[in-house]
C-alpha cells in the first residue's frame, strides 16, 4: 500500500491520516458541545 | 540573502507587535498566567501545537528518519492519537475544568489544591525549574546551530541574540503574548510543512513513485555498502521496522516513540494551555486544528527526512547521511539543493517560529514553576507572582543559556538536542503521569500515595537516566566520573536494559508504587484547598 510493502510501516501511514481524521471529526462533531465531566463544583 | 533579511525582519515586527499586544492587554496575574482564560480554540490549538513542537521535531527527528527510516512515523501515530485526541478528550477537559475550579494557574499548584499539599507544588515546581532547562538548552542550540551555519555567524552571539528575543518576548507579554505569537508562528510552520510535502512527492514523481523508489533503493548498487553499519545495529530499509529486539529498534520503539509519543501527556507546559480556554466546546474546536496541524509538522518531517534518501541518491548517489554529512544536516542540506532558493529563508523563519515558541512556553513553565509554585506558593513570599515569575524566567533563561553555551563545547550536536527533549518527556511522564490521572479521575485517591508515585517516578527515572542507560548517562558525564563507564549494567548481563529507555521502566514502577500505596493507605476523600485570591494578586 502507498509502495510501502512492510505493513509495520504502511498501518503507520495509514493510522496518522486515520489519526489526524479522527481529530477532525471529533471536533466538527462536538463543535458545540460543552460536556462537563462528574468531578463537580463550581467554576471560578 | 535578501530572502533572509527581509523575512527575518517581518517576523521580528510581527513578534514584537504580538509581545505589545500582550503587553497591553495583561491588567492581572490571571491575564498574565493564564492569558484571561478566554483564549479563541484556534489560537489555543496553534499554541498547543507550537509548543509542542520545536525545531527537534522537525530537525533532529526528521534527520533521524533520514537514517533509520519511515519507522519514525509511530511516533506522528501516537503525537497525534495520544499527544492530541486523548491528551484533549481525556485530560484536557477535565484539566480545564478542575484547574478553573480550584484557580489553579500551573500543573503543579493543581497537584497541590486537589490533594491538599503544598509541598507537592514545592517539589513538582523545582523539579520542573531544575531539569527543563536541558530541554529548553537543546531547543536554542538547534536553532543556533542552524542560524550560525546558514548565515556564517559566530554561535555565542547568535545564542544571546535569540535568547534575548525569546526572553522580551515572553518576560513582557506574559501567556496572552505568548499565545498570540505562537498562532503567528504555527501559521508559518504550517504553510511551510505543508509546502515542503507538496513539493517533495511531485519531485519524486508522487506518493506511490516516490515511497516505491524508497524501498527500491536499498538494493541500488552502492548503498548497501553505505548502510553497512546501520545493517549491523538492525536496519532493514527505510520503509522497513528495524529488526524486532535489536539496539536500533529499542531506539525508535522505546526511546523516540514510546518516551516522546507518550511523555507529551504530562508535560507542564503543554498542560497550562487547556486552562486558556473558556469551556470544554473550545477544546473540541482546538482539536479539529490541532490534528491537521500535527500531521503537518511530524508526519511531514519524517517522511520528507526519509523521502531525502532517493533524492540525494539519485542526484550523488550517496544516501541522505553520507551526502548531508551527519544526521541533523539531512532535512537543512536537502531544502538548501533541491527546494526553490526562496523557501531556504522562508524555512529558516519556520525553524525559528519552532524554536521560539517551544522556548517561549518552557520559559513561562520555568517562571511559573520556580517563581509562583516553589517561592510564592511553597515558602510563602510575599513578594507579587507576576514579579516572581518574571525574575525566575530570566534565571531560567540564563541557565538554559548557560547550559547551551556548555553543550556547544561537548561537540555532539543533535544528539544533544534529541537526549535532552526524550529525558525532559521521560521525566515528566514518570513522575507526573499516574498523580495527574488520579487527580482528574479518582476522587478518593490519597494524598500520600500521590506523592508515593511522585517522588518513585522521578528518582527512577533520574537513576535510569545518569547510571542505566548508555546514550543519556553517557552524555550526562556522572556515571563515568564515578564508575567510570557509559552504563553501569554495560558487559553484564543486563547490557540489554543499557538501551531501554528510562519512561519504559520509571513510568510503570511510577504506576505500581501508586497503586500499591493507595492499597496501603486506603481511600481518603480529601478536602480541595478553595479557590486562593492569590492568582488575582
Amino acid at each position: 500500500m502507498f509502495g510501502i510493502p512492510d505493513p509495520s510501516i504502511w498501518l503507520a501511514y495509514l493510522f496518522i491520516i486515520g489519526g489526524a481524521i479522527l481529530c477532525v471529526v471529533y471536533g466538527i462533531a462536538n463543535w458545540n458541545k460543552d460536556d462537563k465531566s462528574d468531578i463537580g463544583g463550581e467554576e471560578k | 540573502m535578501t530572502y533572509v533579511i527581509v523575512s527575518l525582519s517581518l517576523y521580528v515586527l510581527f513578534m514584537a507587535l504580538f509581545a505589545y499586544l500582550g503587553y497591553k492587554k495583561t491588567k492581572n496575574s490571571n491575564d498574565y498566567l493564564l492569558a484571561g482564560k478566554d483564549i479563541n480554540p484556534i489560537v489555543m490549538a496553534l499554541s498547543y501545537g507550537a509548543t509542542f513542537i520545536s525545531t527537534s521535531a522537525i530537525v533532529g527527528f526528521g534527520g533521524a528518519a533520514g537514517q533509520y527510516g519511515m519507522g519514525l512515523l509511530w511516533l506522528t501515530v501516537l503525537n497525534l492519537i495520544v499527544g492530541v485526541f486523548i491528551a484533549f478528550v481525556v485530560f484536557g477537559k477535565r484539566t480545564r475544568e478542575l484547574g478553573h475550579r480550584l484557580g489553579t494557574a500551573t500543573m503543579p499548584e493543581l497537584f497541590a489544591r486537589r490533594f491538599d499539599c503544598k509541598f507537592m507544588q514545592g517539589y513538582a515546581g523545582l523539579l520542573i525549574f531544575i531539569f527543563m532547562p536541558i530541554y529548553n538548552a537543546a531547543v536554542l542550540k538547534g536553532i543556533v546551530d542552524y542560524i550560525s551555519k546558514f548565515l556564517s555567524v559566530d554561535f555565542n552571539t547568535t545564542l544571546i541574540v535569540i535568547s534575548i528575543l525569546a526572553a522580551l518576548f515572553v518576560v513582557t507579554g506574559g501567556l496572552k503574548g505568548v499565545m498570540y505569537a505562537d498562532a503567528f508562528q504555527g501559521t508559518v510552520m504550517f504553510v511551510g510543512m505543508a509546502f515542503l510535502i507538496f513539493y517533495t512527492y511531485s519531485m519524486l514523481g508522487g506518493i506511490v513513485n516516490a515511497n516505491t523508489a524508497l524501498t527500491r533503493l536499498t538494493g541500488m548498487p552502492g548503498v548497501a555498502e553505505q548502510t553497512a553499519a546501520l545493517t549491523k545495529i538492525g536496519f532493514s530499509g527505510w520503509t522497513s521496522m528495524p529488526k524486532a529486539g535489536s539496539p536500533l529498534w529499542f531506539n525508535i520503539v522505546t526511546t523516540l516513540v514510546a518516551g516522546v509519543g507518550i511523555g507529551a501527556l504530562a508535560q507542564p507546559q503543554l498542560s497550562v494551555k487547556f486552562m486558556t480556554v473558556k469551556s470544554g466546546r473550545e477544546l473540541n474546536r482546538a482539536m479539529l486544528s490541532g490534528g491537521i496541524f500535527i500531521l503537518f509538522m511530524t508526519g511531514v518531517a519524517f517522511t520528507v527526512g526519509a523521502l531525502a534518501n532517493v533524492a540525494f541518491y539519485n542526484a550523488t548517489g550517496q544516501i541522505a547521511l553520507k551526502a548531508a554529512g551527519s544526521n541533523d544536516g539531512i532535512i537543512p542540506v536537502f531544502i538548501k539543493t533541491f527546494l526553490p532558493q526562496w523557501f531556504g529563508g522562508f524555512f529558516l523563519i519556520l525553524l525559528m517560529a519552532a524554536a521560539i515558541s517551544t522556548a517561549n512556553g518552557l520559559l513561562h513553565t520555568m517562571g511559573t514553576a520556580l517563581g509562583r509554585d516553589f517561592l510564592k506558593q511553597s515558602l510563602n513570599l510575599k513578594t507579587r507572582t507576576v514579579t516572581l515569575t518574571r525574575i525566575s524566567m530570566v534565571i531560567g533563561l540564563v541557565i538554559s543559556v548557560a547550559l547551551a553555551y556548555f553543550s556547544n563545547k561537548l561537540d555532539v550536536s543533535m544528539a544533544i538536542i534529541a537526549i535532552g527533549t526524550s529525558m525532559f518527556y521521560g521525566l515528566c511522564a514518570a513522575a507526573f503521569l499516574p498523580t495527574y490521572i488520579a487527580a482528574l479521575y479518582f476522587k478518593t485517591f490519597p494524598r500520600r500515595a500521590a506523592l508515593t508515585s511522585m517522588v518513585t517516578g522521578s528518582a527512577i527515572s533520574l537513576f535510569w537516566m545518569f547510571f542505566v542507560q548508555e546514550k543519556t548517562a553517557g552524555s550526562l558525564q556522572v556515571c563515568r566520573l564515578l564508575f567510570n563507564t557509559t552504563s553501569i549494567v554495560k558487559n553484564t548481563f543486563l547490557q540489554t536494559l543499557s538501551m531501554v529507555d528510562a519512561l519504559v521502566v520509571a513510568l510503570p514502577l511510577s504506576m505500581i508504587a501508586a497503586i500499591i500505596a493507595w492499597a496501603v493507605f486506603g481511600n481518603e476523600r480529601i478536602t480541595e484547598i478553595p479557590v486562593a485570591p492569590s492568582l488575582a494578586d
